[in-house]
């Protein structure tokens, strides 16, 4: 049983993962939008309250939120709202918006057109503006900092990392908006050069254009939209410091203190999404949630398979809920992240009628 | 794949550094690097705050390094435009001595395998210091700094209370077909609009969907709007200097009414009207670029080749309701 409170995932829509889209922003809105909606029979009418997740740096655009309000259909006028982050955190912001009860669907979405410029110059600019910016400092080095701590520390090992490239390119053969799949060789990845040492070009994440959106209903709702909606039973995300090198890289306590909050010990977990766009990442982060390798962990293929940043979590969510709404799992986990070397990170626990 | 439009974008930023910051950046004109008492411990580069709990540090400074020691690095085999050095170097987790944390900074080590956890290093100073992390060029591999000859790191006149930071990234963007084909109407002084095939409102130039009911609008939804019509509404710019900024007096922007639909055009230009005469309500009608005149600006400007819109000296439109209409 269900209480009126209670807030379901219940459809979802990504566009395809692609190096380099055609297509604006706006229009990867629109279409993930309308796909998202119509297998629930809903119509952009129906949506009570709508929260995007973008980043103004990537499409080099200020306000660039506000063009993409037209693949919304404001019309009648919508509650609205927007998080300079990814659309896991604009899902955070709409489940608090339908507890206060007053409403009923709400849209999230995540976009980014990573293509438009190059991350590497771009994110330094956000990073602390007094010793690490002027520096620019650039997401792989960050990365390399974290994955050589793990390494130093013997908690994992390169041939690890390349396993888990591995395995996150042979899942995603199966997944149709995966950009990068196949199957490749443990060894032979090992021969290659450093991009950024310890990592290599395979424990990197591709760069991806897309877009995600997904559709939350209240329990009442939810109950008639889908057959087995996926319940949210866990939302909570915390951070850490902003500079890397003052935080324990070997650790994320983030993640822990979340996934607590969020209920992780309530129950067995099944499957989990987790954001991790390097493959240090995915090590370090189920060692901390303390899944075992019993537990199916980005089956989609991951972030490293596709990486459409602002949207990277919002995926993970919405992966994590597909195997509910489908049946084969009862409680799935989904991860996201943001900022350099996993400081802030969300932790959403997804369960199904039994 | 549609054609790509690159633009650039750039802030130059100024900061306030506040007591903290201020007397770091300060001291690195004197050659020195502070860092601040948290506790028995000591934060170096200084924060103004405990990085765990939060609670605000006592300005209480103490001189570390300047050689400290690796706990961690990458080596970076291509640099880019905002890496300290122009060939191959580390970035490392450097722990001054004296200091309980490390600190990011590039290693001019030459070679990767110079790297190691555990290798001492110094700072390589630069001549011109300014007061900014950059000061320190990078560090060098050993326990002796780098001084350039002569140098004998005098305190600075004034202390450093200000960083500049200066922020440049270049963008592609597609065109989208709607833009496009508004960029090509322009270039035959046509003026081009899209009908909402749901809700049949029309909208100016290559916007390419209905924002009212969200669908996408397409060739089949074209419409070529009046090239005449009313000031509605207007505002005066008085231009601040900022870097960029071309204009220097103050200069007004229309919003134009069209004639026999409801479409407003905002951000226009008015031609030979002096700003104190601008009114709502003047007639005018759309001027374009001569073939010599024209200026392909790339595909970023929504009417491509419209000058701007000229009086036609007919008497004022005295409606009630211009002000009012914004979309």
């Amino acid at each position: 049983m269900r209480n009126d409170t209670d807030i379901a995932i219940v459809s979802w829509a990504t566009t395809p993962m692609v190096r380099q889209t055609g297509n604006t922003e706006t229009q990867l809105l629109l279409h993930a939008i309308t796909d998202a909606l119509e297998p629930v029979g809903l119509t952009r009418a129906d949506v009570d309250f709508t929260c995007a997740g973008s980043c103004d740096y990537i499409s080099g655009a200020t306000f660039s939120f506000v063009g993409n309000l037209d693949a919304i259909g404001a019309w009648p006028p919508k509650r609205d709202s927007h998080v300079e982050m990814d659309g896991a955190w604009a899902m955070y912001e709409a489940w608090l918006r339908l507890h206060h009860g007053d409403i009923e669907i709400a849209v999230v979405t995540g976009s980014g057109r990573s293509s438009t410029a190059n991350p590497a110059l771009i994110y330094p600019m956000e990073m602390d503006p007094y010793y690490l910016a002027p520096l620019g400092v650039d997401p792989l080095t960050f990365a390399a900092l974290q994955a050589r701590a793990l390494i130093d520390a013997g908690k994992i090992t390169e041939r690890d990392m390349a396993e888990v490239a591995v395995r996150s390119r042979r899942d995603a053969k199966s997944n149709p908006h995966a950009q990068v799949t196949g199957n490749f060789d443990v060894d032979k990845l090992l021969e290659e050069d450093y991009v950024r040492a310890p990592l290599r070009r395979h424990d990197l994440p591709p760069i991806t254009d897309g877009a995600c959106a997904v559709v939350l209903a209240t329990a009442r709702r939810a109950e008639q939209l889908r057959e087995r909606p996926a319940w949210i039973t866990g939302l909570e995300h915390r951070t850490e410091c902003h500079n890397p090198a003052l935080r324990e890289l070997t650790d994320s306590p983030s993640t822990r203190i979340a996934a607590e909050a969020a209920g992780i010990g309530d129950g067995p977990i099944d499957l989990a999404e987790l954001q991790a766009a390097f493959t240090h990442e995915e090590l370090l982060l189920r060692e901390v949630l303390g899944l075992d390798d019993s537990v199916p962990v980005n089956q989609s293929g991951g972030a490293l398979a596709a990486n459409p940043i602002m949207a990277t979590g919002l995926v993970r969510i919405s992966e994590a809920a597909r195997h509910i709404v489908e049946g084969d799992k009862q409680r799935t986990l989904a991860h996201s992240t943001s900022g350099p070397c996993l400081q802030q990170n969300l932790v959403c626990i997804l369960e199904g009628d039994s | 794949m549609p054609r790509l439009v690159e633009h650039r974008i750039q802030f130059p930023y100024k900061r306030s550094l506040g007591p903290v910051f201020g007397a770091f950046m300060t001291a690195l004109v004197e050659r020195k690097i502070l860092g601040i008492r948290n506790g028995n411990k000591v934060l170096a580069p200084p924060l103004e705050w405990d990085p765990q709990t939060g609670e605000e540090l006592a300005p209480d400074f103490v001189e570390v390094g300047p050689a400290g020691t690796v706990t961690n690095w990458t080596w970076v085999p291509e640099p880019t435009e905002q890496h300290p050095l122009d060939r191959s170097f580390a970035f490392a987790c450097i722990q001054l001595d004296g200091a309980h944390n490390s600190m990011i900074h590039a290693v001019d080590a030459g070679t990767m395998d110079a790297m190691s956890a555990g290798m001492r290093v110094a700072p390589r100073w630069r001549a011109e210091r300014i007061g900014k992390i950059n000061d320190i060029e990078c560090f060098v591999p050993g326990e002796d700094p780098e001084i350039p000859e002569g140098d004998t790191g005098e305190a600075p006149e004034e202390p450093v209370t200000m960083m500049e930071y200066f922020a440049s990234i270049t963008y592609r963007n597609p065109v989208s077909e709607n833009a496009e084909r508004a960029g090509a109407a322009g270039k035959e002084k046509r003026l081009l609009g899209q009908q909402c095939p749901v809700c049949a409102r029309i909208y100016a130039g290559g916007r390419g969907y209905c924002p009212i009911d969200a669908v996408e609008l397409t060739p089949e939804h074209d419409v070529d709007l009046p090239q005449r019509g009313v000031v509605s509404n207007y505002t005066i710019v008085t231009p601040v200097q900022y870097p960029g900024q071309t204009e220097t007096e103050a200069f007004a922007r229309v919003m134009i009414r069209l004639d026999g639909v409801d479409v407003v055009l905002g951000y226009q230009g008015l031609i030979d009207v002096p700003v104190a005469e601008i009114h709502p309500g003047i007639r005018v009608a759309a001027m374009w670029a001569s073939e010599a005149e024209r200026e392909d600006d790339g595909g970023r400007s929504m009417i491509s080749g419209l000058v701007g819109w000229i009086p036609t000296g007919e008497p004022d439109d005295t409606s009630p309701d211009l002000l009012n209409k914004v979309l």
